[in-house]
């Protein structure tokens, strides 16, 4: 079986959830006897040195079965690749590949209406499309947030979307909704790594029947290393993740200032990652001053550490200095890879209580949950979780072993055969609990 | 000097010198003027200036007024009293340029703007309380024009009135328009006299730089100045009321003028498959403007679906700009989707109606259908069914036939359109004009979306534009759509009756389709300007023979127009 699989970005070349995961199925599938991977990542023209004079799609640092896309004229607002000599490049690579299934993950940078022509040039493939977010459902980046004041929104309507981009009349809203699916249309299997997401698309319109949960996995990066060393105090909490704003590491700033406020400080917290400029200038400016006037404050009486970016290698050190995860993401988290992460160092995690966390996290059992973006909730947690005695032993010893590339690659080979996907998943993913 | 004057001034005034016979300087240019040559002597403005004169004329003691110039008059420094006595809204061309004169009364000129074609357009304001504007000259480097006030439009100035310390209603603005000849070419622009003359024979003669635009920016310009126009009373009516006087035909003239030379030659590419073995059953002609995403929408939305195959698409722009962007993304559709199409492109806006005409010319199929960018398919499988109506509905119900179109929201928005005539009433020069303005109706607009009535198949005044579907030798024996309308707005309803006249009526057929309405195009300034041209003129057209023929109302008498047996109302 060749199964061509269509990335946004090569992770690589940019860190990612969707093209994190693709990766892992793409080197999942290289060793899975009789199947003949081939992957197709999309590049945005900043990479410049990338783009070879008269070349659409090109090899990619000597990698086997590895290319570029190299995506340019991509129209942000439909989403479609515009630039026919690419459609005419992807058509002759499809029929160089002529593969048997075709798995996009995300569509940003390649569009759409590859869909549409991938079907076209290949009638018999089948075609499957992982959601990676809401993309297709809600212009707003695909948050589903809404833009007047930052709340979860549930649903889209031609009226609440004109709300969120006034100077957009809805009927472009209704011209969006047909035209995403026109070209979704065409797609024979939908997955989702979480299934709240069904709940969203299914609103929205796309069949069930179409939808299967196929869960997110990876290779183990603790390497054994999951035993932590007695404390009396299980008081180290550690943010790993984007410093965006709909990550919620502000929320975590806000409750770190409210618990300081209260007299209570017998904790820290570490910060890991990057990414603050492309936080919303009002966030940035929140998170830039909190930091400034920690680092001018005595270092006993310090309680936030920023130690930056990492890399995945680097996880097992990041992680040693923690004792809980704490993932405070304001929006419908779709499966948080941070979590699963986590979870191979035997880290509880303390998380929102919707979308992606809210599913996979056993409050009580496996970790804690907060009201989502509610910042006196979540010192509340921290609290909690800093001066219980046993909650942490408890709640460690609940984890289970989080979904591993074996089994997400068993799932899609599952759906690419014809099957939900789900045979070899059910086994090894707990059914979504909430509290 | 002419012979006459030579005569006269022999016979008369022997103390006058006589200048010596022969050629002078200008004596070939007919249009020259002198005041001593009878052809351009203003006989009336001469006696109305001199009352005693008139008085001596009236009690035979002399003549004429010309005579008692000549021998008394010129050495007297009687005022000639003339006034313009040019034929009207015609270019006339001089050596030379008038003397202006004297100002009597307060003015202005705010623009003067002339195109290459001889058009000129003026606006200003004038204190003509007293006495009303009779007619403009305005005489430029080698040339000069006079407007009948006639042809004017008065606007309401309320600087102008601030500047008089006159608060009062009246319209001291003013303005003018003139289409220029075909073939002329005027390349002489700069200073300019600019006299505004009174009925009375009062005068403000002012100077003017003269701007020169091209016909496309003269035509936004115009219609722009017409859109942003106050005026006394509603504006809605007095604007379109305005075009009576001469106005609206001369924007008309220009319009057309630009039309025809800019679908004379279009930019023509075909993409996707060739046409299949028996043709295609329909051409799907989409006029653009403004906005290119429509192409790729629809092409996504349209293909795939049932029948269509059938069909091809032609889509031509008004948007020279989107020229390049149409190309590409036509290309990029019919490689992803498969569909052939058509991609036309003017060099400017022609308009609606002769864009759609231009493109219908290079439709490959006995059927063009009139679709709007912003047209969709809600009935999945309505390429199909179309097929099958035109191949088995009698043909007087499918030459020329529309659907019922929906809104966004669900709702009904248009399910046949009809007429109605609005009687508005306009104080002009102290006497009330009442004014018949045709409004068009849409059948059904915002009705719950499986109204019964609005779904049958009937025969109805007219189908939108949006949609239309007509057989194509039926089309071209109307003439296409009148391409006399500004930009675009009437001419299906145009073509409509034009087709009921012929002796069919457009049909109403129970296809359905979202048409987000106005928002296929980008609407300017100019556009507002277009429409109250474009209601004058079919207003003027078509009120009369509306009223006369039963085509009025929701329910018209017309005997084609009468539902078919079996319709339930």
């Amino acid at each position: 079986m060749k199964v061509l699989l269509v990335s946004l970005f090569h992770p690589e070349l940019v860190r990612g959830g969707a093209q994190q995961v693709c990766y892992e199925l793409f080197e999942g599938l290289k060793a899975t006897p009789g199947v003949e991977p081939v992957l197709l990542a999309a590049v945005e023209p900043r990479f410049a040195a990338l783009y070879k004079a008269g070349a659409r799609i090109t090899g990619f640092d000597n990698r086997p079965d590895e290319y570029l896309f190299l995506s340019r004229g991509y129209d942000y607002w439909w989403h479609r690749c515009t630039d026919p000599l690419l459609l005419e490049a992807y058509v002759e690579f499809l029929e160089m590949v002529r593969p048997d299934v075709v798995h996009f993950h995300h569509f940003l940078l390649f569009g759409v209406n590859l869909f549409s022509l991938t079907r076209r040039i290949l009638p018999e493939a089948r075609l499957v499309f992982t959601f990676h977010e809401f993309l297709s459902i809600c212009a707003a980046d695909g948050q589903m947030l809404r833009r007047t004041d930052g709340a979860l929104c549930t649903r889209a309507s031609n009226v609440r979307c004109h709300q969120c981009f006034p100077d957009q009349g809805p009927e472009q809203f209704f011209m969006r909704e047909m035209w995403m699916k026109r070209h979704l249309s065409v797609i024979d299997a939908f997955t989702t790594p979480s299934r709240f997401m069904q709940e969203h698309y299914a609103g929205w319109g796309i069949e069930r029947a179409r939808m299967h949960h196929v869960t997110n996995g990876q290779r183990d990066y603790s390497g054994g290393r999951t035993r932590l060393a007695p404390r009396a105090r299980r008081n180290r909490f550690g943010f790993f993740g984007q410093l965006v704003d709909n990550k919620g590491v502000w929320l975590l700033l806000r409750a770190v200032a409210l618990l300081r406020a209260e007299g209570f400080t017998d904790f820290s917290v570490e910060i890991n990652g990057d990414n603050l400029i492309y936080a919303s200038e009002a966030r940035r400016r929140e998170i830039e001053e909190f930091l400034a006037a920690e680092e001018a404050l005595p270092l006993e009486e310090r309680i936030v550490q920023m130690n930056g970016s990492y890399q995945v290698d680097q996880l097992g050190q990041r992680m040693g200095r923690v004792d809980w995860c704490v993932v405070p993401s304001t929006w419908w988290e779709i499966f948080g890879l941070v979590i699963s992460e986590a979870w191979m160092f035997r880290r509880p995690v303390i998380a929102s209580d919707i979308g992606g966390p809210g599913e996979r996290i056993r409050h009580e059992v496996d970790g804690l949950h907060f009201d989502v973006g509610d910042a006196r909730s979540l010192a509340d947690a921290l609290r909690r979780a800093a001066t219980e005695e046993g909650l942490w032993e408890r709640l460690s010893a609940g984890i289970t072993a989080p979904a591993g590339r074996e089994v997400m690659v068993g799932g899609f080979l599952d759906l690419y055969r014809g099957g939900s996907g789900a045979v070899a998943v059910a086994a090894a993913v707990a059914a979504p609990r909430r509290r | 000097m002419s012979d006459e004057v030579l005569r006269i001034l022999a016979e008369g005034v022997g103390a006058f010198a006589v200048e010596p016979a022969g050629p002078r300087p200008g004596a070939a240019d007919p249009d020259a003027y002198d005041p001593l040559d009878p052809g351009t002597f203003d006989e009336a403005a001469y006696l109305r200036a001199n009352p005693d004169v008139a008085a001596s004329v009236a009690r035979g003691e002399i003549d004429s007024g010309y005579r008692h110039f000549l021998v008394h008059g010129f050495r007297e420094g009687r005022p000639t009293g003339r006034t313009p006595i040019e034929p009207r809204n015609r270019l006339l061309r001089a050596p030379g340029a008038a003397a202006a004169p004297t100002a009597e009364v307060a003015g202005s000129c705010d623009a003067l703007i002339a195109g290459p074609d001889g058009s000129v357009m003026i606006v200003g304001w004038v204190d003509d309380a007293a006495s009303p504007l009779e007619s403009i000259r305005v005489t430029g480097p080698c040339w000069r024009l006079v407007l009948d006030g006639a042809s004017l439009i008065r606007i309401r100035r309320q600087d102008a009135e601030a500047a008089l310390g006159r608060p009062v209603a009246h319209a001291y603005g003013f303005l003018g328009f003139v289409a220029g000849e075909p073939g002329a070419v005027l390349s002489e622009f700069g200073p300019c006299g600019v006299e505004l003359w009174m009925a009375n024979g009062g005068c403000v003669s002012l100077r003017a730089d003269c701007r020169m635009q091209g016909e496309v920016a003269l035509r936004e310009a115009l219609l722009a100045t017409l859109a942003h126009a106050d005026f006394l009373g509603n504006p809605g009516i007095e604007r379109v009321a305005a075009m009576e006087g001469g106005f609206g035909a001369q924007v008309v003239r220009l319009n057309r003028s630009i039309t025809d030379r800019l679908v004379a030659a279009p930019y023509l590419e075909r993409f996707g498959p060739p046409p299949r073995a028996g043709g295609f059953r329909g051409s799907i002609v989409v006029c653009l403007y403004g906005k290119a995403e429509f192409l790729a929408v629809q092409n996504a939305l349209y293909a795939g679906l049932p029948g269509i195959e059938d069909y091809e698409f032609v889509y031509v722009s008004n948007s020279p700009e989107l020229g390049e962007t149409l190309l590409r993304d036509a290309r990029g559709g019919s490689r992803t989707h498969g569909i052939a199409q058509t991609v036309m492109v003017l060099a400017g806006n022609a308009g609606f109606g002769a864009a759609n005409n231009a493109a219908a010319r290079a439709a490959r199929s006995g059927r063009v259908m009139i679709v709007n960018p912003d047209v969709f398919p809600l009935d999945a499988d309505w390429a199909a069914r179309h097929s099958a109506l035109v191949a088995e509905a009698p043909a007087e119900r499918t030459r020329i036939f529309g659907v019922p179109l929906y809104y966004d929201d669900g709702s009904l928005m248009h399910g046949g359109m009809h007429f109605e005539i609005d009687h508005a009433l306009s104080l002009v020069e102290g006497a009330f004009h009442r004014r018949a303005l045709v409004r068009v109706e849409h059948y059904g607009k915002g009705a719950p979306p499986g109204t019964a009535r609005y779904l049958q198949g009937r025969p109805v005044p007219a189908v939108t534009g949006a949609f239309i579907s007509a057989d194509r030798d039926w089309y071209e024996r109307l003439g296409g759509f009148t391409e006399d309308f500004v930009f675009g707005h009437y001419e299906d309803a145009d073509l409509c009756l034009k087709s009921i006249e012929a002796g069919t009526a457009p049909w109403m057929h129970p296809l359905r389709l979202w048409h987000l309405e106005g928002k296929g195009s980008t609407r300017l300034p100019a556009h507002e300007g277009g429409s109250a041209v474009n209601r004058w003129l079919f207003s003027s057209r078509w009120a009369a023979r509306l009223e006369a023929q039963g085509l009025l109302g929701a329910y018209p008498s017309h005997p084609l127009l009468q539902p078919p047996d079996g319709f339930d109302a």
